[in-house]
């Protein structure tokens, strides 16, 4: 019981972390290996407004989306914008952006294991004899909230309709008027606050330090790999493939063996199937 | 010269000696030689007398020895990415095999140094070869991210077994005999090995390998076996960055699961951008540049990073060619401003 | 030429102020807390005795100067290679004459040993590392490692001198007698908690689970659910992430009936643990290796100590390496004037016949193995810490001798 209720609670972590990327690259290709860079950032503009200048909860959280949303933005079109299509060169840029990005918190300060963001609700709940925070159900009921929003905003609004078109084929969504551009860095903003409310509602369960930066990126990357990149249902399928497989290895092999169950899915994913469990056929594109 | 040229536009004109292709010369005085011969001297003679200028400051000779190692590293990066079309981002992984190897060999079997670091880095080379051998038809990004992994897992799997040492490496590796053997063993090497690789880039076999970067069906068609090339490509610079290792391991006395560390897959990555990919002497000159300027900044403790990031950012969106490439422009070519 | 010839006038008249300083190289991983803690403890003894006038060489009073570098050797994803690197800068171009502090983390420090030995230069490990395998190097070949020293506790005796004694004393006073070992997945935390267990197990205790986390786990429910069904009543816990402090959270917010005891538990070593627990790290146990690190009475020179840290930080000393950093200091200085030089050999032999009452204790050297000598008695060795958090305050419930408390049991634990 407690390995359903744990897998299904350490899916959605997993899910939230790399709902963001994988909306980055399906919508405009770029892999933005700063996105544990934004994770931790919210987190850290957060405790800051509610820890030094006394913001209110509520509103510091709404305020740091608002600012990372804003980072990633002029990050992209600043930045990014300049070597759009060249894959490798994207992920150098963005990860020496992370990079800075966290090594400047660092130096800035954050360091040590004192700041700790509150939960939203304090306490547990017993769920047929197992014990669950009331905070890890709110992720849950929260990464569920983020999903459908997504949902509903791609398929439903002119603005999340031009993104599908422009995931679809770029080119054809650029004869028909939609900007390419400003598409792209509607899907960073989108991306970046992804990443700060699962920054905001993760990042209370621990504290926030540098390293979850790295390691968010490469949950992030590997969620996306499995899932094929770029394709949300395989994004989220990929999510519940390793976070039930990461609390089994720890159940039953010890939890040392829990990284090499999630780097060896990956190294098996890409060579047998690079595009993931659901990404599109394009075994040319891919492999000789 | 002013400073607005509207309605202008730059010229470039090839100097004289250039015939027709990059490498063909017409070379007709001595100074035109000398123009030729230059750089390359520079370069040689550069490294060749570093280790004697820093005799007053030996731990500028230390940086050296450092720099070596990532240019090695940097030098199997560039080769890979640019003339066999494989972007490996793990170079780690051949530090530490290659470190490993070394330290295996020198402290369970007793071999002296001179034996160790050659059969480290053909064994390395190999090991490394084998352990890619079935991502090898991967291409472009998916390649990429497969190889970042490797180390990554590498470094996981000693430590979970709790072989070779486990956390706390193996120790007691033995040494140079003395700082001028590891200088020049160095210093030798890198300019044997850029040299050598320059050289078989433009033999047929390094035709081939262009002609899997820039299409492989067609190479295929011709009846080649593109994987044999690639495996060949890796082995290359897998066995350049094992020498890295081992030799690291002999300075250091030590080899241990760090030595898998993202730095070492990163920082030739960053050298070969600003240096100018491509090139082969680029990651050099790159990494010449990059690590003495990360030293200079080790006050600022974890700030360095940001900047060395910084750095490498701008160099890849503005000045993507990097300072080689760049450089020789400027120096083979004569630019004016002439009205459109 | 002008400027040349000033800088030659200034050169020898700005020498002839103040005599030479001696260096201290203090390689150290800056940005985590036993990187930080030792560069204050370093710094806070240099400014004492540099405002006292100094380092008596011979005749002459020379002050001390301090060079801290940054390692990174905690950081993930950095080689050892670059720690190395930083100390042979501070050897090399910072012309250090004494190294005092790191490097922090095992591997670097055991790879440093090589390097330290080649250059003659006398160390001083003071915070970090805890493995008996570096004094167990230094004693197997002293010829060539007896420039390295240590001042700070290791972990055989740590386990065996105090954590054992304690947690059977915990034992006979409450009637505890069921363990479970909660362990961070790193090698010598799992080397830990089974050393415990199996010592613990002699002594006719019951080790009734063990849980090994990931680095980096925010969610340590499935091991306490364990826990509490299987009647634990102790909890035994080695982890040095920060995200441990979460652990403490969730033990007090399910009120599980046992008893929090880290043996090295670095999120609640820090004096900002109460706070960043918003008091839910109460009853919590840990070590913090050496005595001084937290208030207490072990010496004379403890308080005085913890005050003076106290006024210039603004907080109360925090990670384990701080006072035994501290003490570093004062030993070297102590030794260099016994040897009247601050040629190696020399100091070496007069580090090895140190005996001082320190800010934890009687300070001595083993000669073999340069290994601080350990007790359980501030008057006979180096004294151990470990203690309690209470009301927002940590109190030292072992060793007896400078106890300033008892140990509390949560209130849902009586009976």
């Amino acid at each position: 019981m407690e390995i359903i209720i744990y897998g299904i609670v350490n899916s959605v972590t997993l899910a939230l972390m790399a709902l963001g990327f994988t909306l980055v690259y399906g919508v405009s290709r770029l892999p933005n290996f700063a996105h544990g860079a934004l994770y931790v950032l919210t987190g850290y503009i957060a405790w800051q407004l509610l820890h030094s200048l006394g913001v209110p909860y509520f509103f510091s959280g709404v305020l740091a989306l608002a600012a990372v949303g804003g980072v990633g933005a002029l990050m992209y079109h600043f930045i990014l914008e300049r070597i759009r299509g060249m894959a490798i060169s994207e992920i150098i840029a963005s990860y020496a952006i992370g990079l800075a990005i966290l090594e400047g918190l660092r130096w800035a300060g954050l360091k040590g294991g004192t700041f700790i963001l509150k939960p939203f609700i304090e306490g547990s709940i017993n769920l047929a004899g197992v014990s669950v925070d009331y905070q890890r159900i709110l992720a849950v009921v929260l990464g569920a909230a983020l999903v459908g929003f997504l949902w509903l905003f791609v398929n439903q609004t002119r603005l999340g309709l031009a993104l599908k078109g422009m995931a679809q084929d770029e080119r054809a969504a650029m004869t028909l008027g939609i900007d390419s551009d400003r598409m792209a860095v509607v899907a960073m903003t989108l991306g970046s606050i992804c990443a700060g409310v699962a920054a905001l509602v993760l990042l209370p369960l621990g504290s926030i330090i540098v390293e979850s930066g790295y390691q968010v990126l490469v949950l992030a990357v590997a969620v996306c790999i499995v899932g094929g990149l770029g394709s949300w249902t395989g994004a989220l399928l990929a999510a519940f493939v390793i976070g039930f497989a990461q609390i089994l290895t720890v159940s039953y092999l010890g939890a040392h063996w829990q990284m090499v169950v999630a780097l060896v899915a990956i190294i098996l994913t890409l060579v047998l199937r690079p595009s993931g469990l659901f990404g599109k056929q394009k075994e040319l594109e891919e492999r000789v | 010269m002013a400073g607005h040229h509207e309605g202008m536009r730059k010229e470039r004109l090839d100097r004289g000696i250039k015939v027709r292709s990059d490498g063909v010369y017409a070379v007709a005085s001595w100074r035109e030689m000398a123009f030729l011969v230059t750089p390359r001297l520079v370069l040689i003679l550069g490294l060749l007398v570093l280790p004697l200028a820093f005799v007053q400051a030996p731990y500028w000779q230390k940086v050296l020895s450092i720099i070596c190692i990532y240019s090695l590293l940097a030098i199997g990066f560039d080769f890979l990415a640019h003339f066999v079309g494989l972007v490996s981002l793990g170079g780690a992984l051949y530090i530490g095999v290659g470190a490993y190897l070394a330290a295996i060999l020198n402290t369970e079997l007793g071999l002296p140094v001179w034996a160790t670091i050659p059969l480290a880095t053909v064994l390395g080379g190999a090991i490394c070869t084998l352990l890619l051998w079935p991502c090898l038809p991967l291409r472009g990004v998916y390649f990429a991210i497969v190889s970042l992994m490797f180390p990554l897992l590498a470094a996981r799997i000693i430590e979970a077994l709790d072989i070779f040492g486990g956390t706390d490496g193996i120790i007691g590796v033995g040494g140079f005999p003395n700082v001028w053997v590891e200088q020049y063993l160095l210093v030798i090497c890198l300019l044997l090995i850029l040299f050598g690789l320059r050289r078989l880039v433009n033999e047929d076999v390094g035709l081939v390998f262009r002609g899997v970067k820039d299409n492989d069906q067609a190479v295929k068609a011709s009846g080649i076996n593109i994987t044999t090339f690639k495996a060949l490509g890796v082995f290359i610079a897998a066995s350049l960055g094992c020498l890295g290792g081992a030799i690291l391991a002999h300075i250091y006395n030590w080899a241990g699961i760090s030595q898998f560390a993202l730095d070492f897959s990163i920082i030739p990555i960053a050298a070969t951008v600003v240096g100018g990919g491509g090139t082969l002497v680029g990651p050099v000159i790159g990494c010449l540049l990059l690590v003495p300027i990360s030293e200079l900044l080790r006050d600022f403790g974890t700030l360095r990073i940001a900047v060395y990031a910084i750095i490498l950012m701008a160099f890849i969106v503005f000045k993507s060619e990097g300072l080689t490439s760049f450089g020789a422009r400027k120096y083979n070519q004569t630019e004016r401003w002439v009205e459109i | 030429m002008v400027a040349l010839s000033m800088l030659a006038l200034i050169l020898p008249a700005g020498g002839a102020l103040a005599a030479k300083p001696i260096i201290l190289g203090c390689p150290l991983s800056t940005a985590f807390l036993y990187g930080w803690d030792a560069e204050r403890g370093i710094k806070l003894a240099v400014e004492e005795i540099n405002a006292a006038g100094g380092v008596k060489v011979g005749k002459e009073k020379r002050p001390l100067q301090v060079e801290v570098i940054d390692t990174r050797d905690l950081e993930a994803g950095v080689p050892v290679s670059e720690a190395l690197l930083a100390v042979e800068k501070l050897i090399l171009q910072k012309k250090a004459n004494f190294i005092v502090g790191g490097p922090v983390r095992s591997e670097a420090a055991l790879a440093a040993m090589a390097l330290l030995s080649k250059h003659k230069m006398i160390s001083i490990l003071s915070t970090g590392v805890l493995t008996p395998k570096y004094h167990a190097l230094v004693a197997k070949d002293y010829a060539k490692f007896k420039y390295l020293f240590r001042i700070s506790g290791e972990v055989v005796w740590m386990l065996k001198g105090e954590l054992i004694p304690a947690l059977t004393a915990v034992g006979k006073k409450f009637n505890l007698d069921r363990l479970y070992i909660m362990v961070q997945d790193v090698a010598h935390a799992r080397a830990v908690g089974k050393i415990m267990g199996d010592a613990m197990a002699k002594k006719g205790w019951k080790v009734v689970g063990n849980t090994v986390y990931p680095t980096g786990t925010t969610d340590f429910s499935m091991g306490l659910v364990k826990a509490k069904k299987e009647n634990a009543q102790v909890l035994l816990i080695t982890m040095d992430m920060p995200e441990s402090a979460v652990l403490l959270k969730q033990w007090y917010d399910m009120k599980l009936p046992a008893l929090p005891f880290g043996t090295i538990l670095a999120a609640a070593e820090q004096p900002g643990f109460w706070k960043a627990t918003e008091g839910k790290g109460q009853y919590t146990l840990a070590s913090v290796v050496n005595a001084g690190n937290t208030p207490s009475n072990a010496t004379p020179w403890t308080m005085k100590f913890v005050n003076a840290y106290q006024k210039k930080y603004g907080l109360e000393p925090e990670g384990y390496g701080t006072s035994s950093s501290y003490m570093a200091v004062y030993v070297l200085k102590d030794a260099i004037e016994r040897a009247g030089s601050l040629n190696s050999d020399k100091v070496v032999a007069a580090l090895e016949k140190t005996d001082m009452m320190g800010v934890y204790g009687r300070i001595r050297f083993d000669p073999k193995s340069h290994q601080i000598i350990p007790d359980i008695d501030p008057k006979k060795g180096a004294v151990g810490t470990i203690f309690q958090w209470q009301q927002g305050k940590r109190v030292v419930v072992f060793p007896p001798s400078i106890a300033t408390g008892q140990i509390l049991l949560p209130p849902w634990m009586k009976k």
